[in-house]
């Protein structure tokens, strides 16, 4: 919120400036004008949309932005369901992922590169939303079947995760979790169970 | 308003143009939806570097007057 009142200012005084010499023109007649003109129409304008795009990229990784899109609200109310059982919503409820940015933590790919094929994805889903055929909420599928290593980002280490009774009762099964060969998602289910969410409880929510 | 110099003139339009692109740039940095990237993105980005490339054009075409004989 500081960086974006800032990112304000900026634009603010740039403004200012613009209009000064829009209706001054004669200012740039010196050299002097000259530089502040290259500044003021240049520069900074350049650099209020870098700012710019910067804040716009920040806030597309937040909860919020992702269920701007009306397709996206029953997986913004699976977050809420009553029941741990639920892995998305005990993600949230417990802060195992920022609540903030909650879509983007999980949704993310910790490989190289992945935070901008998070970005691209992204775009794609606007495109969809805007301009493309949106399937239902509950026929909504993800590109590629979801990777353990997004799991892994923060489980791994964990002693919940490495020494836990399940994953440990089959020898072979923690090595396979680690190299995607089991899924996480095999025994972690549901997921965002948006088709029962007429059927659930919702947690109110921290007071 | 707008003044006969063509130097001038031009320096103007892309002000104005300017002006337009970062008034809508400040608005979309109040909403935090999706429809705000699209239109950050689709309107305050053209419209400040359409300005930005209209300032260079002046430059440049000035330039070329002031050397004709």
């Amino acid at each position: 919120m500081q960086t974006e009142g800032l990112i304000f200012l900026l634009i603010a005084l740039t403004i200012a400036l613009i209009a000064l010499l829009v209706a001054r023109p004669g200012l740039t007649a010196t050299s002097g004008g000259k530089i502040m003109a290259f500044l003021v129409l240049f520069g900074l304008p350049l650099l209020c949309l870098g700012l710019g795009f910067s804040a716009q990229m920040q806030n597309s990784k937040s909860t919020r932005f992702c269920l701007s899109c009306h397709i996206m609200e029953p997986y913004g109310q699976s977050l809420h369901i009553d029941d741990p059982g639920h892995l998305a919503a005990a993600h949230f409820q417990n802060h195992r992922v920022p609540p903030d940015e909650a879509c983007y933590t999980c949704h993310t790919s910790y490989a190289m590169f992945g935070g901008l094929k998070a970005k691209l994805g992204g775009l794609r889903h606007i495109y969809v939303y805007y301009l493309g055929n949106p399937p239902k909420p509950a026929d909504i599928k993800l590109y590629e079947p979801y990777h353990n290593r997004e799991c892994l980002h923060c489980h791994a280490g964990a002693r919940s995760f490495e020494e836990g009774a399940t994953h440990n009762a089959d020898p072979a099964l923690l090595a396979d979790i680690k190299s995607n060969k089991t899924s996480c998602l095999g025994c972690h289910q549901p997921v965002h169970d948006v088709a029962t969410l007429g059927e659930q409880k919702f947690w109110k929510g921290a007071k | 308003m707008l003044k006969a110099n063509p130097l001038e003139r031009r320096l103007q339009i892309a002000g104005v143009i300017l002006i337009l692109g970062l008034v809508v740039e400040g608005l979309t940095l109040l909403s935090h939806g999706a429809v705000g990237f699209l239109v950050f993105t689709g309107l305050a980005g053209s419209l400040i570097l359409l300005g930005v490339l209209l300032y260079l054009l002046a430059l440049v075409r000035s330039e070329s007057l002031e050397k004709k004989p």
